[in-house]
């Protein structure tokens, strides 16, 4: 699904101290594009896919999904939508603690009130692709983070959105579960053609896009494309965030 | 720092204070109402015959009242303790000194017992004198209720006010410091299928038992005088109702809520997935509140059927012994005429019906025993033509059938069945009579039961002796001075008839004797006259002031039940407020996480609200009414449905109000 951002802002808090989030910001994600969004913590990076979730309205602007202004829709409308064509990744899961692993999984498409073939069907998929079968009848609380983290996936990926949103989606895992999800991430993205965005502030996650844009004080402060080698992809990443961090590479190497 | 922490505890939790605050300022607004009533100088001065008495109760009450109230208070406030236990910890966590987190919690039930306290003390204020009048309104009371609250009254509750306040901030800084002392949240409840799904079906066994039971016992009551039935009954619904509530709180409803959950194509239908998993944690968590409050609501509704009966008996009673305002025999009618000519009574209805007195046998159940005794028989067109009220409590007959009143065992009994025959002197046998114990003129005119026959019956029959009976009723009383009363009691008693019981009823005769025999038996007498008097008067006041307590009480303990639900519904679990924000980030609609939360309350006002109604039918049954239902209870018990009902409506805004605002939905 391609999504255009026009022009959005967003502000909180009142008149005298009204914090600008989002300033005028526009972007252009194209059709199973996997576009990580930097920047340092209170740059705006959650309030932007928030906002192109349909989780927040925008004070200003548009977002143009697929041709569609969401910004345009009824909050009903808006919930319909987020359901259907779209999927979620948190920091903190969000997995309900009363549900076991597999009502996890199929409670979107329970929401849809989809058959039970499907949902069966789609859940077995899921578990396969994501390696995940043998937990499908444990509780919540039974899991590892890693794993609650994979089960949030694939509950985010089972009715086939078109669109992934992943606010910082390892910043509670280890390195190796980090790393496990990650390549299921781009498994998603090249095989599904699932467009993906991912907020994070880890070089090493952000290393998994396709695109990675940096935000600054709720305006895009650069970007940068990724060359096809992980490894030089990384490194220009970490370039990048020293230089929002107040100077450049080689400034940070002069010093030294 | 600390008293921004107090002051953000207490509007996060805005809401759930509010109706605790509200629940307790009623509780200590009616409690002053009562105690400040006892020694109103109007009060005093209105009701003088009843002075000490209404003092009396009216501190005892206060008494209970304040007592109930402190309980409520203690248990509910704990609460709010429970629902920081988190807040508590992580402040230790972060270095906060145990005693000091002890005193936040201190301060806090402190500030909001002052709240109430002063909400409470101004409704006493502002509602003393609408109370009051209320009051002398039930009491039929013509007279200015005026506000006053003495110095004692403002000391006491001043006091009370302090010591209250203390007491209660000390056990919730007790509580504190136990919840930080334990260092583990066991959140984990044990399903126990093995036991909850036997136990769920016995309790739903043992209910249905209970109200099969209860229709029994509606058939059976009559027969407690000499039956040991309807007590096993009662005793079997009383003890089936108790624990059958709690095992169907404890097994059957999560049972139901368990299937519904494993029957994938209900279950995997839209929220319900969820919805049934979450009902049944808050079923969990909430069954001994629940259990709690369906049982005292039903206690309370079978307080409100047994008051509300025995006010019924108690004034059919009174009814039936002073039909008129004034009744007499023809013997004292002439010298009462004048008497009431002297004292230019104002006579609003004035009549008079012929009566003959005759020997009768028969066989009376009740007593298991043959009857001989003289009756006063009268005429179907004498009795059908006084007013109606005579009539009312009595069986309806037509001009061919016979009704027969007499005293009744049970001030609750209204039974009309049917008496078979009765052999009347000289006149034929009655075959079939119908019963009544409403006396046309007053129980106390008449020496024993009495009759009405058909006319014919009636004309044909002999009489041992006849008399006139008559009744006069008044506007404003009959005026009658301390004088003229004093001279008419020489007319206490008309004549005395003794009997002569021989081999045969038609052998027996009734001789009549001016003066008292000085000994003998089988002699009866013929009361003079009867005067209501001041009883009218008394009678108007005791009944009013006793609707007032009930009332106040019953509205008191309801309004307690229901804001534990309320606030049961409100103070959730902090993952249980989570997961609703969960559910709401992964795309479900508002209008489904109102569902649940609509679903939630119906669950915890509900099913309290049927069972208490189902319980306390057996109240109506040991009132035993005639097996049918009144309407003026199922106004109260639709009273108590509204007043549920509004509670549930204002849990739901509520609720809902606090996660709209919670979530920004």
């Amino acid at each position: 699904m391609q999504i255009i951002v026009k022009n959005i802002s967003k502000d909180f808090g009142k008149k005298r101290s009204a914090v600008h989030a989002i300033k005028d910001i526009s972007l252009k994600v194209e059709h199973g594009e996997f576009l990580g969004i930097m920047g340092p913590s209170g740059a705006g990076k959650t309030t932007l896919l928030n906002m192109i979730s349909t989780n927040e309205r925008p004070d200003h602007g548009q977002i143009i999904v697929d041709g569609q202004d969401l910004t345009q829709l009824h909050d009903r409308d808006q919930t319909k939508y987020r359901r259907n064509k779209m999927g979620f990744i948190y920091q903190s899961f969000e997995l309900l603690d009363s549900l076991n692993v597999k009502e996890n999984v199929i409670l979107p498409l329970a929401l849809n009130r989809s058959n039970k073939k499907l949902i069966e069907e789609r859940f077995d998929y899921m578990m396969n692709l994501l390696n995940i079968k043998k937990l499908s009848k444990r509780n919540i609380d039974e899991l590892s983070l890693g794993q609650r983290q994979i089960v949030a996936a694939a509950r985010a990926l089972i009715n086939s959105p078109g669109i992934l949103f992943a606010d910082e989606p390892t910043g509670s895992l280890d390195s190796k579960s980090a790393t496990i999800l990650l390549n299921y991430m781009q498994l998603v993205n090249q095989r599904e053609k699932t467009t993906i965005l991912m907020a994070t502030h880890d070089a090493f996650t952000a290393s998994y896009c396709s695109r990675v844009i940096f935000i600054k004080d709720g305006v895009v402060f650069s970007e940068v494309v990724n060359p096809g080698n992980r490894d030089k992809f990384f490194e220009q990443i970490i370039n990048m965030q020293r230089t929002i961090g107040g100077g450049s590479y080689f400034n940070v190497s002069q010093d030294n | 720092m600390y008293r921004k922490i107090i002051k953000r505890s207490l509007y996060n939790m805005r809401d759930s204070y509010l109706i605790y605050i509200l629940a307790c300022a009623f509780a200590i607004g009616v409690f002053g109402i009562l105690i400040s009533l006892g020694d109103n100088p109007s009060v005093r001065v209105s009701l003088r015959s009843w002075n000490s008495f209404i003092s009396d109760i009216t501190i005892m009450m206060s008494g209970l009242f304040a007592f109930c109230a402190f309980i409520y208070m203690a248990y509910v406030g704990g609460f709010f303790i429970k629902q920081q236990r988190n807040e508590f910890r992580t402040f230790e966590k972060l270095g906060m000194q145990r005693w000091v987190i002890v005193a936040i919690s201190f301060i806090q039930t402190a500030i909001v017992q002052a709240f109430a306290w002063i909400i409470g003390l101004s409704a006493t204020l502002i509602f003393q004198k609408f109370m009051g009048m209320a009051l002398f309104y039930l009491m039929r009371l013509r007279f200015n209720f005026i506000m006053h609250i003495s110095w004692n009254d403002i000391f006491l509750l001043a006091k009370m006010f302090f010591f209250s306040t203390l007491v209660l901030s000390v056990i919730n800084a007790i509580k504190t410091f136990l919840i930080l002392r334990r260092k583990t949240v066991k959140r984990e409840i044990k399903t126990r299928w093995w036991l909850r799904i036997p136990a769920g079906f016995f309790g739903l066994l043992l209910l249905f038992s209970a109200q099969i039971c209860t229709v029994s016992l509606f058939y059976d009551m009559h027969t407690i005088s000499y039956s040991s039935k309807p007590i096993t009954e009662i005793f079997f619904v009383m003890i089936a109702d108790i624990f059958g509530t709690y095992l169907v709180y404890f097994g059957f409803l999560p049972t139901i809520l368990n299937t519904l959950q494993r029957i994938h194509s209900v279950s995997y239908s839209g929220i319900n997935m969820f919805s049934f998993k979450y009902l049944k944690e808050r079923l969990f968590q909430n069954i001994s509140i629940l259990w709690f409050v369906t049982e005292l609501s039903a206690l309370a509704l079978m307080l409100l059927t047994f008051c509300y009966f025995g006010y019924q008996a108690v004034h059919r009673n009174y009814n039936s012994a002073y039909p008129f305002e004034l009744a007499a025999d023809k013997n004292t009618a002439g010298v009462i005429k004048q008497e009431l000519k002297k004292s230019k009574a104002h006579i609003k209805g004035e009549y008079q019906t012929a009566v003959k007195i005759n020997l009768v046998s028969y066989y009376k159940k009740d007593d298991q025993d043959y009857i001989r005794q003289p009756m006063t028989f009268m005429s179907y067109s004498d009795y059908m033509s006084l007013p109606k009220r005579m009539r009312k409590w009595n069986g309806k007959i037509n001009s061919r059938e016979f009704l027969k009143i007499d005293y009744n065992g049970s001030i609750f009994e209204n039974r009309h069945f049917k008496e078979h025959d009765i052999r009347v002197k000289d006149s034929p046998v009655i075959a079939t009579v119908k019963t009544g114990s409403s006396f046309p003129y007053g129980s106390s005119m008449h020496f024993g039961p009495m009759m009405v026959v058909p006319d014919k019956y009636y004309q044909k029959m002999p009489a041992e002796v006849e008399d006139v009976f008559y009744g006069w009723d008044f506007k404003k009383g009959d005026r009658l001075s301390t004088k003229q009363l004093e001279k008419l009691d020489n007319f206490r008693d008309a004549y005395y008839m003794k009997v002569n019981f021989k081999k045969t009823l038609n052998q027996s005769t009734i001789e009549v004797l001016k003066k008292a025999p000085n000994n003998g038996s089988s002699i009866y007498t013929q009361a003079g006259f009867l005067r209501q008097g001041s009883i009218k008067k008394n009678f108007a006041q005791g009944g009013g002031f006793y609707l007032f307590i009930v009332s106040l009480f019953s509205i008191a303990l309801l309004i307690a039940l229901g804001s534990v639900l309320t606030l049961r519904i409100l103070l959730r679990d902090d993952y249980q407020s989570r997961q609703l924000r969960t559910l709401q980030k992964i795309g479900v609609e508002e209008s489904e996480v109102k569902r649940i939360v609509r679903r939630e309350n119906t669950l915890t006002f509900l099913i309290p609200l049927i069972f208490a109604l189902a319980q306390s039918i057996v109240a109506i049954a040991m009132s035993n009414t005639g097996r049918h239902i009144s309407k003026n209870i199922i106004l109260i018990y639709a009273g108590y449905v509204v007043l549920y009902g509004l509670f549930g409506l204002v849990s739901f805004k509520v609720s809902w109000h606090g996660i709209k605002h919670k979530f920004s939905l």
